[in-house]
């Protein structure tokens, strides 16, 4: 499956939902498929996005909160995994896109490329469902799973690269302001 | 009347500025004050495996609206700087750190000098502001002007906690 396709089959499926996205292609290709206010994007910060959806999804309980990470930044910040277990967040869904290499800054092979297994780990940090999917079908079911049950859920995705869109200029306060409204009842 | 202890003055703090999720990589200055909010249900502490991490979760609640303060030690902090530089500074988000430090009056271990040497002069370069109460009847002061200069400048604030108010730690 490739990327874009990936976002978007979850844009497809959410309405006022958070997602927060990666630097890079994970943001660009987010930005390119649909704008909106609950898309929080990155632009540095490299690693921290599945602890960011964390707090977001400790403190909006009462919302699906979706993450799109990616291979390089998850392998920066593993330790995430095991915090999110150990809090459980029912509501978080945590997608990676695994396109096996560091694209932004020339395709180096990621360790995903010689043998790490990111679900494996997950798993085994006690996160409590877990899929790793390689088509677009497999993908839109696991997400059709994680809208309707319970997790935290990490769904790692094995794409294809094909590069990404332009990276989107905006306001990064500007993003962050808006991001934070929709959560104002 | 006695000063409130200094354990009680920022638990106070963090619930009057509501204050409720706490991620935290553990130390013995900051557990004093941690164990307590742990034992309070209003708030809600986060165990974190490393204090970048931490950071990330406090930055987290930030966005979806709500507040959250890092309990961290000196020897740590520097692992905090990738996410204040890029995540907290750059797109202005409001993260109070809390950080026991070591590397002074009363230290044992000659590997808590250098980081704890380092913090202020990295605060400084990042342009967070710190500041350290000294004595027990200055805490709540202390805690409540930077927690109200955090949120409202949209950045983040240290509060440094120095031996001398908190007790050195003792080697085991």
């Amino acid at each position: 499956m490739r990327r874009e396709e990936g976002v978007r089959a979850l844009l497809d499926r959410v309405t006022d939902e958070p997602i927060i996205a990666n630097l890079g292609p994970a943001t660009a290709d987010l930005f390119a498929a649909g704008d909106r206010d609950a898309n929080l994007y990155s632009f540095g910060g490299m690693g921290l996005v599945s602890s960011i959806g964390l707090g977001v999804a400790m403190t909006a309980p009462e919302r699906k909160v979706y993450v799109t990470d990616g291979d390089g930044s998850l392998l920066m910040n593993l330790g995430s995994l095991a915090t999110i277990a150990r809090m459980r967040p029912p509501n978080l869904v945590l997608i990676v896109w695994d396109n096996h290499q560091w694209a932004e800054t020339g395709g180096q092979p990621t360790h995903t490329a010689t043998g790490t297994d990111l679900a494996g780990i997950a798993s085994a940090a006690g996160i409590p469902r877990v899929a790793a999917v390689s088509t677009l079908e497999a993908f839109e079911e696991a997400l059709d799973q994680a809208a309707h049950e319970d997790g935290p859920w990490c769904i790692v995705a094995d794409v294809e690269e094909r590069g990404r869109p332009a990276r989107p200029i905006l306001d990064i306060e500007a993003n962050l302001l808006r991001f934070r409204r929709t959560f104002e009842a | 009347m006695p000063a409130m202890h200094w354990t009680d003055a920022i638990v106070e703090g963090l619930r009057t500025h509501e204050v409720w999720t706490v991620p935290y990589v553990p130390d013995a200055a900051g557990w004093q004050v941690v164990s307590k909010l742990e034992a309070d249900p209003a708030f809600t502490t986060v165990p974190s495996t490393r204090e970048e991490e931490a950071v990330g979760i406090a930055s987290g609640v930030y966005a979806a609206g709500g507040r959250a303060a890092v309990f961290m030690q000196s020897s740590g902090f520097g692992n905090t700087i990738n996410a204040l530089a890029q995540l907290c500074i750059v797109n202005r988000i409001s993260v109070p750190l809390f950080i026991g430090m070591r590397g002074g009056l009363g230290e044992f271990n000659a590997a808590q000098i250098p980081p704890a040497q380092a913090v202020v002069p990295i605060l400084d370069t990042l342009g967070i502001p710190h500041y350290a109460p000294e004595r027990e009847e200055d805490v709540p002061n202390v805690v409540d002007g930077a927690l109200r200069l955090c949120y409202a400048g949209r950045a983040p604030v240290a509060v440094l906690l120095y031996s001398s108010l908190v007790g050195a730690k003792r080697a085991t």
